[in-house]
């Protein structure tokens, strides 16, 4: 009984110690089509409240995945880990800039086949390939809980992306995201 | 004001997730991919399967794709199936493609695995192959090779051509042509002091010529210029956003050097299996006059010429109707 104390004790304190400041959910996507889902966390290294118009700066850092769907071609996985500087106004304006050296795996979205050494066709299941995601992103939404509206903020964030290796070079791409975010500490 | 916004947000979203075309029915589905040599290539396969007819769309470029014209080809799943295959690194196709590989002998040994891939998956159908401009190269570098004729039950050869040395002469006619007909003194000065001849053809200035066909009209057509095309492409292709547009650079070596020792005229006399030689007869891209040279070669094949009057590079944009309608006539 004792052990089970002392326990849930550090277990507490661990859980306290490490909470990420916020979690954010969002749509993840190319296009209404070509949709997504992501999920962050995130933590503040740094921050500093100016006195002269309460405007909050941050810098940020987290892990994310998303996980996404472009039919009949591909669905992908793509682990961000995020470092962004924020700026939250008084009222609670939110505008972010950031950098991931993010990752992806995607999966083909169709039976595959490969000529094996007698030119005979064979499936390759779970066919896919990995590839390196360097991101920037730019970030605006609201923090409504700076004014006690709610303890949420909403956002809306554009990652321009390049993927590594793509056919035999490298590819441009661009997402969009949108959706809330919990902050599970006070600020 | 507010609910009136939602409403609106909401009705606008309906609209455009239900604005795509609903597919024939009864129909094929079918999202297969060829995995050889670094590159994964769809196949889209999509249409009537009971007919056991396949059309197999060898697109252009190199490096264009292939669903980008479903929009245009969506009339012959009807009657038959139609497999949109991306050729490496082309449309939606990825993978680690080394530049080595984009070559013809490579592109020929994809399109074989295709065609088999396409009889693995439906025993007993016919395939036709439906190919256009830089297509054409890709099917008779396949076609006049071995045996491999025997894989098709025929082809359809759409504003393409047959021989580097023919093709840039004609381009070099038609340019004049038109430059005397337009009055361009600079453009007929140019062409005239640039005669291309067989013995040239491997070492002359090809794009200045190039460059005057197009400045003289040689194909105005554009696909961005159709908005319902844009939307249809925007939220109904499988590519990724600019996936398309990102390796034009890996092709040099294809026109600098391969394309231009590229000669088949010869080997067409082995060509037995049926061909459909579809012209737009105002292109300047690939001139008729290269389709006509294409007919005298065919001295063994069945050939029917289908010419599309009001077209210039791409006839099924600009005749959708006709050319379907010719295309399923050549593989009934």
């Amino acid at each position: 009984m004792r052990y089970l104390f002392i326990f849930s004790i550090l277990l507490r304190l661990t859980v306290t110690n490490t909470l990420a400041q916020s979690l954010r959910v969002g749509y993840y996507g190319e296009t209404v089509t070509h949709y997504g889902l992501k999920i962050a966390a995130e933590w503040s290294l740094k921050n500093r409240v100016r006195e002269r118009n309460q405007a909050r700066k941050e810098l940020l850092a987290g892990p994310a995945l998303a996980v996404y769907r472009h039919p009949q071609n591909h669905i992908g996985l793509v682990f961000f880990p995020e470092l962004a500087y924020r700026r939250t106004s008084r009222r609670g304006g939110i505008f972010e800039l950031g950098l991931a050296p993010a990752s992806s795996y995607y999966f083909l979205e169709g039976t595959t086949y490969t000529p094996d050494e007698s030119g005979d066709l064979r499936r390759v299941r779970w066919a896919g390939q990995n590839a390196f995601l360097p991101t920037v992103f730019v970030r605006v939404g609201k923090d409504l809980s700076m004014q006690r509206q709610a303890r949420l903020a909403w956002f809306s964030r554009l990652n321009v992306m390049q993927q590594r290796p793509y056919n035999t070079s490298a590819l441009m791409r661009f997402s969009l995201e949108t959706g809330v975010a919990f902050p599970l500490k006070k600020p | 004001m507010k609910t009136l916004f939602k409403f609106i947000s909401f009705a606008s979203l309906i609209m455009m997730l239900a604005c795509g075309d609903r597919d024939p029915q009864p129909v094929e589905n079918n999202t297969l991919f060829l995995r050889n040599k670094g590159a994964d290539m769809p196949i889209w396969v999509k249409g009537n399967r009971p007919s056991n007819k396949i059309i197999l769309y060898v697109h252009g470029g190199p490096g264009d794709c292939a669903m980008c014209y479903r929009y245009y080809l969506k009339g012959l799943e009807a009657e038959a199936m139609v497999a949109y295959w991306d050729q490496r690194v082309a449309g939606a196709s990825s993978g680690k493609v080394a530049e080595g590989t984009l070559r013809y002998a490579q592109f020929s040994e994809d399109m074989g695995y295709v065609l088999k891939l396409l009889k693995k998956q439906y025993p007993g159908a016919e395939i036709h192959l439906l190919a256009h401009s830089f297509g054409v190269e890709l099917s008779w570098q396949y076609l006049t090779a071995g045996n491999n004729q025997q894989e098709v039950a025929g082809v359809i050869v759409v504003n393409g051509m047959f021989s580097f040395a023919n093709w840039l002469a004609a381009v070099r006619e038609w340019a004049l042509r038109e430059a005397k007909r337009k009055g361009n003194t600079e453009a007929e000065t140019y062409l005239l002091a640039h005669p291309v001849t067989p013995h040239n053809a491997a070492t002359i200035e090809w794009e200045p010529i190039y460059r005057w066909m197009y400045k003289l009209g040689g194909n105005p057509v554009s696909l961005y210029d159709n908005g319902k095309y844009l939307i249809d492409y925007a939220f109904n292709s499988p590519n990724t956003a600019l996936a398309q547009f990102t390796h034009g650079r890996a092709y040099s070596y294809y026109g600098n050097v391969e394309s231009r020792r590229f000669e088949k005229g010869p080997l067409l006399k082995d060509i037995r299996i049926p061909v459909g030689l579809f012209w737009g007869v105002k292109d300047g891209v690939v001139p008729v006059e290269v389709g006509e040279a294409t007919k005298k070669f065919l001295t063994n094949a069945s050939v029917g010429e289908v010419y599309f009057s009001e077209s210039w590079h791409e006839p099924f944009i600009t005749e959708t109707d006709k050319f379907n309608r010719a295309v399923l006539d050549f593989v009934r």
